[in-house]
């Protein structure tokens, strides 16, 4: 536990009370899981970004694939949470070693651009295909089981599975991000040329997080289905990665941290701003362009930012 | 000899005159993606906001010639506005910053579109109909005209990029701005003009579109995807090479779709994009080292 630092404990501590907040209604609480399951999402996708240099426009397509992978099952009548996120692990892994083989030869914009491309073929082809429902995608799952007689029936089991991978996701990120392969990764961001020249197989590392990024991002999608109880392409769409990416950035870059909270933020800020008005892009996009032109280190970076000027004001 | 003529050859045709206009969409992208290193994502608005723009002028001017002047007029406007208040801050930051920032513009000027026009479907009629007997069938006449206007179009774009000093200057820009920056030239009204010029073309392809496709809020999105593939495949930054592969994806579109459905053409295209990056890496046209 000490890897998660006492800040985080409390933290995580808070969170587990939170359905017990009296008043606290079933519509909240599933928005608590969006917000926690986004923001797991952002956390892992902030490995490739904040850390290792590397924007994927394709998360999307991890996602929806774990999505996928659950509602096949489902379909079928296996309700182990285990062994859908099995199968989702194994569904993803194998997709994913495939894109990351060719987008991580790549730099910059390049491997941006073939992320999109890949997730957009399996967008396409979940789209169209009616063995997997077309563009309805598979709906009315049942509920997922956990433990023989433990069902994820009510919204605060299922908010506490989503906190549990919360918890796992931060503590296998915040592991490897201290770790020796953490720091070749920043190497990497910080000058690609130099990390090789040094002896390190660049491309295997890139290869690596992207996996591992891609993954827990699978994982996150294999989870959703059991609060949704649907699976639809839509969940792969490009703008949804664009999402993923407009969260980690809300939150800052390379901070893990960040980005959980930039997920949140994002996903109350849409579920907020759409019941209100009915152009709530439009105030996403702004959000967006406004912490890019003004906050570039998001919103753990205005903290940072306050704490400075207290100090130069206690100074 | 019947199926050439009467299937064949005229889906050859719509492969050509997509192709022009896909080719008029990807220069634009190509040249801001060697200008500021910014894949721009806002430019299938841009390209959607033409066919808007063009719709709004013809309810006034009840001229499709008149809107074909001033929609890409309009819209280099609105691009110019955009790139002076949003860009310009970010040209010293790395390029990640500047893609998200598209990202962000596109989803405001989607929605905005959609706020201000509504969501629904719209035609825009052709100048004009009918069709000319050519290579022993009929071909109608607005689609010959598109194909000859892009082609003339893509040609006075060939032309400034090589005669022209202004042409000149922003290839320079495109090789090395600092370097153009320290001899005397106003770098930033370069860039600015060039991202103005860009979107006039987007828009410039979205209406010479519209009567052949129709109008509405989203369809920028499904152009710019095919975009991108064609600027990768003609090599990033590589303006020549983004022309030739737009023809090819062009064709390649039309082609397909005689002996398959949509969605694995779709899948096609993106198959001929994935292997031709594994063949060839830095795709058609593309140097090695540039901007990667």
């Amino acid at each position: 536990m000490s890897v998660l630092g006492w800040r985080a404990l409390v933290v995580f501590a808070l969170l587990a009370a939170v359905p017990f907040v009296p008043g606290m209604s079933r519509y909240y609480l599933l928005l608590a899981f969006d917000a926690l399951l986004f923001g797991a999402i952002a956390m892992s996708l902030d490995l490739l970004m904040g850390y290792t240099g590397l924007v994927s426009f394709g998360h999307a397509a991890f996602y929806g694939l774990g999505a996928y992978a659950t509602a096949i099952l489902m379909e079928r009548g296996v309700q182990s949470v285990w062994a859908c996120v099995g199968f989702a692990i194994l569904v993803v892994g194998l997709y994913a070693l495939v894109v990351s083989f060719f987008a991580t030869a790549r730099r910059g914009i390049y491997f941006a651009l073939l992320t999109l491309i890949f997730a957009e073929v399996v967008y396409t082809f979940f789209r169209y295909t009616q063995t997997f429902g077309g563009s309805d995608g598979i709906q009315g799952l049942p509920d997922a089981i956990l433990l023989p007689g433990l069902v994820i029936d009510t919204p605060t089991r299922k908010y506490y599975l989503v906190l549990v991978y919360l918890i796992v996701a931060y503590a296998i990120c915040r592991v490897l991000v201290a770790s020796h392969f953490g720091r070749v990764l920043v190497a990497i961001r910080e000058n690609e040329d130099r990390a090789r020249f040094l002896g390190y197989n660049v491309q295997r590392y890139k290869m690596g997080v992207c996996m591992i990024s891609a993954l827990l991002t699978g994982v996150a999608g294999a989870i959703y289905p059991m609060r949704s109880a649907f699976a639809t392409p839509d969940l792969m769409l490009w703008t949804e990665s664009g999402e993923f990416i407009i969260s980690v950035m809300i939150g800052g870059l390379g901070t893990l941290v960040g980005p959980i909270i930039g997920g949140a933020f994002f996903t109350i800020l849409r579920d907020k701003v759409s019941s209100v008005v009915d152009w709530y892009f439009i105030v996403i996009g702004v959000v967006l362009i406004v912490i890019v032109l003004f906050m570039p280190r998001g919103l753990l970076g205005l903290r940072r930012l306050f704490a400075r000027r207290e100090r130069r004001a206690a100074a | 000899m019947d199926y050439v003529l009467s299937i064949l050859l005229p889906q050859l045709l719509h492969g050509l005159v997509f192709g022009a206009a896909l080719g008029l969409l990807a220069l634009g992208l190509t040249v801001i993606f060697g200008l500021l290193g910014v894949m721009n994502f806002a430019h299938g608005e841009l390209y959607m906001l033409g066919a808007y723009a063009g719709i709004v002028v013809i309810s006034v001017a009840h001229s499709f010639w008149v809107a074909l002047i001033a929609a890409p007029i309009l819209v280099g406007i609105v691009a110019a506005l955009t790139e002076m208040t949003t860009l310009r801050p970010l040209y010293r930051r790395e390029p990640l910053y500047g893609l998200i920032l598209t990202f962000g513009l596109a989803l405001v000027f989607r929605e905005g579109a959609r706020q201000i026009w509504g969501g629904d479907m719209r035609r825009v009629l052709p100048p004009f109909t009918g069709s000319t007997p050519l290579l022993g069938m009929t071909y109608p006449n607005y689609r010959l005209f598109l194909l000859v206007a892009s082609s003339l179009i893509l040609l006075a774009i060939w032309l400034f990029f090589t005669r022209t000093r202004a042409g000149i200057v922003v290839r320079a820009a495109v090789q090395d701005a600092e370097m153009l920056d320290g001899l005397g030239v106003d770098v930033k009204r370069v860039f600015t003009l060039t991202f103005a010029a860009s979107g006039a073309l987007a828009a410039l392809a979205g209406l010479l579109l519209a009567p052949v496709f129709t109008v509405y809020p989203q369809m920028g999105v499904e152009m710019i995807l095919l975009a991108f593939i064609v600027v990768i495949l003609g090599g990033m930054g590589s303006m020549g090479g983004s022309v030739v592969a737009a023809f090819v994806i062009g064709i390649a579109q039309s082609l397909f779709s005689l002996w398959m459905n949509p969605q694995r053409v779709a899948i096609a295209i993106f198959g001929i994009m994935i292997v031709v990056l594994i063949v060839r890496p830095r795709g058609f046209f593309g140097r090695e080292g540039v901007l990667e």
